[in-house]
């Protein structure tokens, strides 16, 4: 990658910096030379440092096979570093035994693409599971599921199986399972990816007024529309390193004529990589 | 008491249990057979054993004295041999005692009017506390002054010994073969389970439910396939103790079948439990193996 991007990379950690809390707590996730090499030899992410603060809202973009899923696998301890550290709410993760993953998981909500809803359950049923497998009490239960339920405006349709639900409203019931133990952070792996563009701003609404309410968002994501209407932090992935990391930033980078929306571009942050020959070494 | 909590975790057992329904039919009649045989072994051997048992309990060694001995020797001799840790009781049997007694044993059989005189010795009638310490005893005893003979049913202490024990190998061997292939059985059961739920396997995992928690369903229903097949066979064992024996003991007198010995609640507890422990054992080993969690 080239120089002048990772130099860029280290202006906007300071400039974060700068306008948010400092001290030890107020980064909840951080990454430190993570380079993350598959079994089969892919290195899928190569000397990453990332820091993410408390109740930020993140989207990770970037070409296919870039590394966005492998990231967010770190931060639910699926996979381990190959080196460096991963720390999720002071949690140095790549260290905790492995009879310590199901807390971190309790702490760390996880939605996918395909939404892995069990089918033979309904919308209740489903989001009960994630409190009941991990031991909840039954009054707790009855709390905690019309409470996200409601949250995630499902509150009427609790009694029907995921077949009978739109793809929307099947993300919906995913967002719910994976808030339902009140995690700190929410971690989305293309969470539009099969939605059409109504249903895909509605979950991106939701996921807007989640983070409202204090939780970390992760999201990793090909879709340009979502990440333009939101203007948010946007962190760029190409081959395992971040290329770029802009707050209020944009799915194509400046230069790459695709600011679509005729948003005025940031002044700072743009890595016109692919447009511009100079930059690539 | 959380009963919500429970009934979903029975109802998960449930579903675990019927996803594969053919397959735990398999299982349960594989733990059935093994028991069933088990349990015909242990019964065997328990009503051989019992038999055994009483015959070794009633061997006596019989002493006959000299003729010299006088009662004042006889008695000697007698508070002696009880002095013996090994011996248990030591009977004084004047010989007009044995003759009265040989009478009543042979009534009928031989017109025992014709003696003229009683040919019997006086005789002691001793019983050892350990029938394995009969040849020891007799041995002795032998060496004793006063002892003309000693008698006693060696040959019938040494055949049941022995018959016990090959017995016991013989039946240790084929359960333990019974027990493997219960165990493989249940074991390809789990792992098809398994296979079967892996999808909420992989949400419990993603929601941060623990190990023990994930593999509690699984252990569980080795423990059904386990009581279930200790409870079919159960029941084969009792159809056959009503049906069969009452004919076996008419077809084979001479094999004398004291079912009533046999203690039979005992006995199928100790069905159930191996049946439950087969179960678990290998619910444990195959969920370790397939499951990796
Ligand atoms: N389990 C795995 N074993 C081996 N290689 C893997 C594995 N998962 C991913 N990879 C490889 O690691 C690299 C990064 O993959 P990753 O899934 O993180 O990319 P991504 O940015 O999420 O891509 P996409 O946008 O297509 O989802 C790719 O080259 C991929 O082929
Ligand atoms: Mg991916």
């Amino acid at each position: 990658m080239s120089l002048r991007s990772r130099a860029e990379n280290s202006c906007n950690a300071i400039a974060r910096a700068c306008f948010r809390a400092s001290g030890p707590n107020a980064d909840v996730i951080s990454l430190r030379g993570v380079t993350l090499v598959y079994p089969n030899g892919t290195r899928a992410l190569d000397g990453l440092n990332l820091e993410v603060a408390k109740g930020s809202f993140v989207f990770l973009v970037g070409g296919t096979g870039t590394g966005k899923s492998s990231l967010l696998r770190l931060l639910y301890r699926e996979q381990r570093p190959t080196h460096g550290e991963v720390t999720v709410d002071n949690v140095r993760v790549d260290r905790i035994k492995r009879s310590r993953v199901p807390h971190l998981r309790r702490n760390v909500g996880v939605v996918f693409q395909d939404f892995k809803l069990l089918s033979d359950k309904t919308v209740w049923e489903n989001v009960a599971f994630a409190l009941q497998v991990t031991g909840a009490q039954t009054k707790d239960v009855i709390r905690q599921v019309p409470r996200v339920l409601d949250l995630v405006g499902l509150a009427h349709k609790t009694r029907m199986f995921p077949s009978e639900l739109s793809g929307g409203e099947q993300q919906r019931v995913a967002i719910a399972r994976a808030l339902v133990n009140n995690p700190k952070i929410l971690l989305c792996d293309e969470p539009t990816g099969n939605l059409d563009p109504a249903n895909a701003n509605e979950v991106m609404d939701l996921l807007h007024r989640i983070n409202l309410k204090g939780t970390t968002v992760l999201v990793a994501t090909h879709n340009a529309l979502v990440v333009d209407r939101m203007r948010r932090r946007v962190i760029r992935l190409e081959d395992g390193t971040i290329v770029a990391d802009e707050e209020r930033g944009f799915y194509h980078l400046n230069g790459n004529g695709a600011n679509a929306a005729g948003t005025p571009a940031p002044l700072r942050g743009s890595h016109g990589l692919g447009t511009n020959p100079l930059l690539l070494e | 008491m959380d009963w919500g909590r429970i009934r979903f975790f029975l109802s998960e057992v449930w579903r675990n249990f019927t996803r594969n329904l053919a397959m735990q039919f398999t299982a349960i009649g594989t733990v059935a057979v093994t028991i069933v045989l088990l349990g015909s072994f242990l019964f065997t051997r328990e009503a051989i054993g019992k038999i055994g048992d009483d015959v070794l309990k009633r061997i006596e060694i019989s002493v006959f004295l000299t003729e010299g001995a006088t009662p004042a020797a006889t008695r000697s001799l007698a508070a002696r041999l009880s002095a013996d840790p090994r011996i248990l009781s030591v009977e004084y049997i004047p010989k007009a005692v044995g003759l009265r007694r040989m009478r009543e044993r042979l009534r009928g059989q031989i017109d025992t009017s014709l003696l003229t005189q009683n040919p019997l010795p006086d005789a002691l009638r001793v019983r050892v506390r350990n029938p394995d310490t009969v040849h020891a005893v007799a041995a002795s005893i032998r060496a004793l002054p006063l002892v003309a003979n000693v008698e006693y049913a060696h040959d019938a202490v040494e055949k049941l010994l022995k018959l016990s024990d090959v017995l016991g190998r013989i039946g240790l061997g084929i359960v333990v073969l019974l027990v493997l292939t219960a165990a493989i059985i249940i074991s390809n059961t789990i792992r098809l389970t398994v296979f079967a739920r892996r999808r909420e396997i992989a949400i419990m995992q993603l929601v941060g439910a623990s190990r023990l928690y994930i593999r509690m369903p699984f252990i569980c229903e080795g423990l059904l396939d386990g009581l279930a097949g200790a409870a079919v066979a159960l029941g084969l064992l009792e159809l056959a103790r009503v049906q069969l024996l009452p004919k076996l003991a008419v077809a084979l007198p001479f094999i004398p079948m004291r079912v009533g010995t046999v203690d039979q609640l005992a006995l199928a507890l100790e069905l159930l439990g191996t049946g439950a422990a087969v179960g678990i054992v290998a619910a444990w080993l195959s969920v370790g193996r397939y499951l990796r969690v």
